[in-house]
């Protein structure tokens, strides 16, 4: 199909209110191909339909969004797009495009009406090279999609550390086939980076900064998490089943990551993250078949690694209970507990985790001694000046723990941390924990028997591939 | 020429005008177009479920408006107006029903009535500037289109006139300071969004299960919601709005109203608050308000509303998903500080509560068309949650 050049010159040619699209079809300047507006990426280089859109008044933006057929490219100039209202796209096959993140914003910072920066829904769905500033909910939301690319695109907010701030920047929820590449998420007052509900994700080359959750999986199945880089957030990279969402996140890998420095301040007005300890690297909730491994953790003043049963944050197993004629996705192998109502399973066990091949330095030496769990605190008062372990793991549903003898602990949930050979691992007996004095851990050494195995039950996670993930 | 021919031919002159200028810019009013007055209605409707979007409102033939006189409707367009209404910053709502002629919509005892291709409803928001004398100077704001085609319902939006003649097709929405005193005579300024035509689908799109094709539904006209009387003027006067249908020929397979359940009626809460709410009602009358005010998204089916697993629709008896001491899933800010969605006896506890009742962007629900606090519906909320048996919720075992 011959690529169709339009032109929507809503500002230049001082157009564009409710005919900017006819403009454009019908009789809008084609591009001078070296105009400077688009030298990064025009509808040059895109087959099908698509459209040049000049920043400056976000009009002629909307009117195209709201207009546009099945696979129509939407391509922004360089420069500032001063939003009044979110960018909605339902179009199967929209693709967004700008100039690079330095270079094309789409800034949400004096809309008065509530909404997220983009809200797509839409198979095939691609936003690309354009940062998203100071949208009033999420930064970039796409729901219910099958096809989701984010490529080089940054959602950030203007003040650092703000509760106000949107809750998520880069927000893949309820969709499959996602692939978030070579983006940055900053400042978020939830999760910077937050994949919810999805099968089949890859999660390479981001860089989260700033944000309380710096990255989240959050019952998710088949997500592949590498070469990213957390720092400077609450918690860093983790991975969660939240209680009553019907999809049973598994088969997770947190590969070659750089997780360090994420000491920030907790400044979530409220929900699961504000319970994340300051000073926390990675953490694994109601999680199963989720490997870590290769991962460079640095400097995280709580710890590096908690491995921890639902049941520390919500201990009502009912609230846990899924009936499975609603469950989307594979469960059926992983040997979930049944519920006590007749055709339902319970996700809150954390179990079958594998970590691996880690590489430790400086963490632990700061727990928080604030988090509202008292985790910090519980943390801190057993290791006094020591630090902590750099793998923790909350033993909630073994059938024995013992402190001292090794012979008198279980593994009864394949807890493997025997592959590493740096840093330090720890059990406790967390469900004992609600009051000083606090029972000791458990602190074997290399190769912490019993949790010394070496891989997964039922093999190795399975690697990921996406169509969309080609060369660029 | 008589004055109403004069009027039509000068609208079809402007309506020549504006297509001839349509390919090349131009052509809306505004431009230099001339205005060609007021909508006057010159035969029947005109809906072509196969043409484009009507540049105007006024091609569609529906209804003319006039300040003094208010909203005309044309043959087969039949005003209604639903028992408990949703709340849009005190927007004034008209609406009503077009079927084409030789067809009729066929009754639903639970969904939306099923409309005949060719239908349409309308909905034309508008304020005044003291509401306590909605009819002194009205003002139109948008008129909504919801057009029922073969493969489904098409929205379709137009923004009025400054003159107040005509609406304009508007695709890229509009965000509009409007100041009015309100029904107790407090002076308000909403930011009143005109919705993007796709944000039209923020409310009124469903799908069967997560990847199944989305489709989009209506919200209003649902028997429970229609079953009121309605006050047609004239010699049919004061009607229930089902019965009125039926006699009209343009509802088939409805039960006489009477024998049909209604949803609660607003009114008095509006006009007195809560507290006139007989206790054994008041679960009825907050489940009437969750229905209508937040349901469209949060039922079982409703695309976004589906990813936090909270069901406010009236069928749901699931006090889990209902959000009795049920964790959000992903409210970010919209959380306010609280843990559980719904702590029973605790409104002042409950996420449900503080979102209905905050105007903090970023944590307003519903999630469109409100930056003002609906007062009466918030206190109904608050007087339900409070009505519960109390109940802390399990916090976690360290707390």
């Amino acid at each position: 199909m011959q690529a169709t050049r339009f032109a929507v010159l809503g500002v230049r040619l001082g157009l564009g209110l409710g005919l900017g699209v006819m403009l454009a079809t019908g009789c809008g300047d084609n591009k001078d191909d070296g105009d400077a507006a688009f030298a990064v990426n025009s509808c040059k280089a895109v087959t099908g339909t698509c459209m040049e859109i000049t920043s400056g008044n976000d009009t002629a933006l909307q009117t195209a969004a709201n207009t546009i057929d099945a696979s129509t490219t939407l391509v922004l100039g360089a420069g500032t797009f001063k939003m009044t209202n979110q960018l909605t796209l339902r179009t199967a096959g929209a693709h967004v495009i700008g100039q690079g993140i330095d270079k094309t914003t789409l800034d949400f910072g004096s809309t008065t009406t509530q909404g997220n920066g983009v809200d797509a829904i839409g198979d095939d769905f691609v936003i690309q090279d354009v940062t998203v500033l100071d949208a009033p909910k999420d930064g970039i939301r796409v729901e219910a999609t099958n096809g989701v690319t984010f490529r080089r695109i940054r959602a950030t907010w203007t003040k650092a550390g703000d509760a106000s701030n949107g809750a998520y920047g880069i927000y893949p929820v309820k969709s499959q086939n996602v692939l978030v590449v070579d983006s940055q998420a900053e400042n978020a007052s939830d999760a910077g980076l937050y994949v919810g509900q999805c099968q089949h994700v890859i999660v390479r080359g981001n860089h989260v900064t700033g944000n309380v959750a710096g990255l989240e999986i959050e019952n998710t199945e088949y997500a592949d998490v590498y070469n990213n880089e957390a720092d400077n957030n609450t918690g860093g990279i983790v991975v969660f089943d939240l209680p009553g969402n019907p999809i049973v996140g598994r088969d997770i890998r947190l590969r070659d990551n750089m997780i360090h420095d994420n000491n920030h301040d907790n400044f979530a007005s409220g929900g699961t993250v504000a319970s994340i300890p300051v000073g926390t690297g990675t953490f694994a909730m109601a999680s199963r078949r989720v490997e870590i491994t290769g991962n460079t953790y640095s400097n995280n003043g709580t710890g590096d690694i908690a491995l921890i049963s639902g049941l520390a944050l919500e201990p009502d197993t009912t609230q846990w209970t899924l009936p499975v004629a609603t469950v989307t996705g594979d469960y059926q192998d992983l040997g979930l507990p049944a519920g006590a109502a007749a055709g339902t399973i319970m996700n809150f066990r954390g179990q079958n985790i594998l970590v691996s091949g880690n590489h430790h330095t400086g963490s632990g030496t700061a727990p928080d001694l604030d988090d509202p769990l008292h985790i910090g605190l519980l943390l801190a008062a057993s290791y006094q000046s020591a630090p902590v372990d750099s793998v923790i793991y909350d033993s909630i549903m073994e059938s024995m723990f013992n402190s001292t003898d090794a012979a008198k602990n279980t593994d009864d949930n394949h807890m493997c941390v025997g592959g590493n050979t740096e840093g330090t691992f720890a059990s406790l007996d967390l469900m004992a924990q609600s009051a000083p004095p606090f029972t000791p851990f458990f602190r074997p050494a290399a190769p912490f028997a019993p949790f010394d195995c070496t891989a997964l039950d039922g093999g190795a996670v399975a690697q990921v591939t996406l169509p969309q993930d080609t060369p660029q | 020429m008589c004055p109403l021919a004069a009027a039509a031919a000068l609208a079809a002159a402007t309506a020549a005008a504006a297509l001839a200028a349509a390919g090349c810019g131009g052509g809306s009013k505004g431009d230099g177009t001339p205005d060609a007055g007021p909508i006057v209605l010159t035969g029947p409707v005109q809906i072509d479920v196969n043409a484009d979007p009507a540049e105007h409102l006024s091609d569609y033939q529906l209804f003319t408006f006039d300040a003094q006189t208010g909203f005309q409707f044309n043959d087969r367009v039949v005003p209604y107006d639903i028992n408990t209404p949703l709340f849009s910053d005190d927007a004034l709502k008209q609406r009503a029903i077009y079927i084409p002629p030789g067809a009729a919509a066929t009754f639903d005892p639970e969904n939306a009535l099923d409309f005949p291709v060719g239908s349409a409803l309308i909905k034309t928001f508008y304020f005044a500037p003291d509401l306590r004398a909605p009819a002194d100077r009205p003002a139109l704001v948008e008129t909504r289109l919801m057009v029922r085609h073969d493969d489904g319902w098409h929205p379709l939006p137009y923004i009025w006139d400054a003159e107040q003649h005509d609406a304009v097709f508007s695709p890229a929405g509009e965000v509009r300071a409007i100041s009015f005193l309100d029904a107790t005579g407090a002076p308000q300024t909403a930011n009143y969004l005109i919705p993007e035509r796709n944000q039209c689908q923020s409310c009124h799109a469903e799908q069967d299960s997560v990847g199944a094709p989305i489709n989009l539904v209506l919200i209003g006209v649902k028997a429970r919601h229609l079953n009121r009387a309605y006050d047609y003027g004239g010699t049919t006067g004061l009607v229930n709005q089902l019965d009125h249908l039926t006699a009209l020929g343009m509802l088939t397979g409805a039960p006489a109203a009477a024998t049909l359940p209604a949803a609660y009626d607003f009114r008095p809460i509006e006009a007195m608050g809560p507290s006139i709410v007989a206790p054994a009602d008041l679960d009825t009358a907050a489940r009437s308000y969750l229905d209508i005010n937040c349901a469209h998204c949060h039922n079982p089916h409703g695309v976004q509303g589906m990813t936090s697993q909270l069901f406010l629709d009236h069928t749901n008896t699931d006090l889990f998903h209902l959000g009795v001491c049920k964790r959000p899933g992903s409210a970010g800010v919209g959380n306010g500080g609280l843990t559980f969605d719904i702590v029973p006896g605790s409104p002042d506890m409950s996420i449900l509560y503080f979102r209905d009742d905050t105007t903090k962007v970023g944590a307003i629900m519903p999630l469109l068309g409100r930056s003002l606090t609906h007062t009466s519906g918030a206190a109904l909320l608050h007087d339900w949650i409070a009505a519960m048996p109390a109940d802390a919720c399990d916090m976690a075992p360290s707390q």
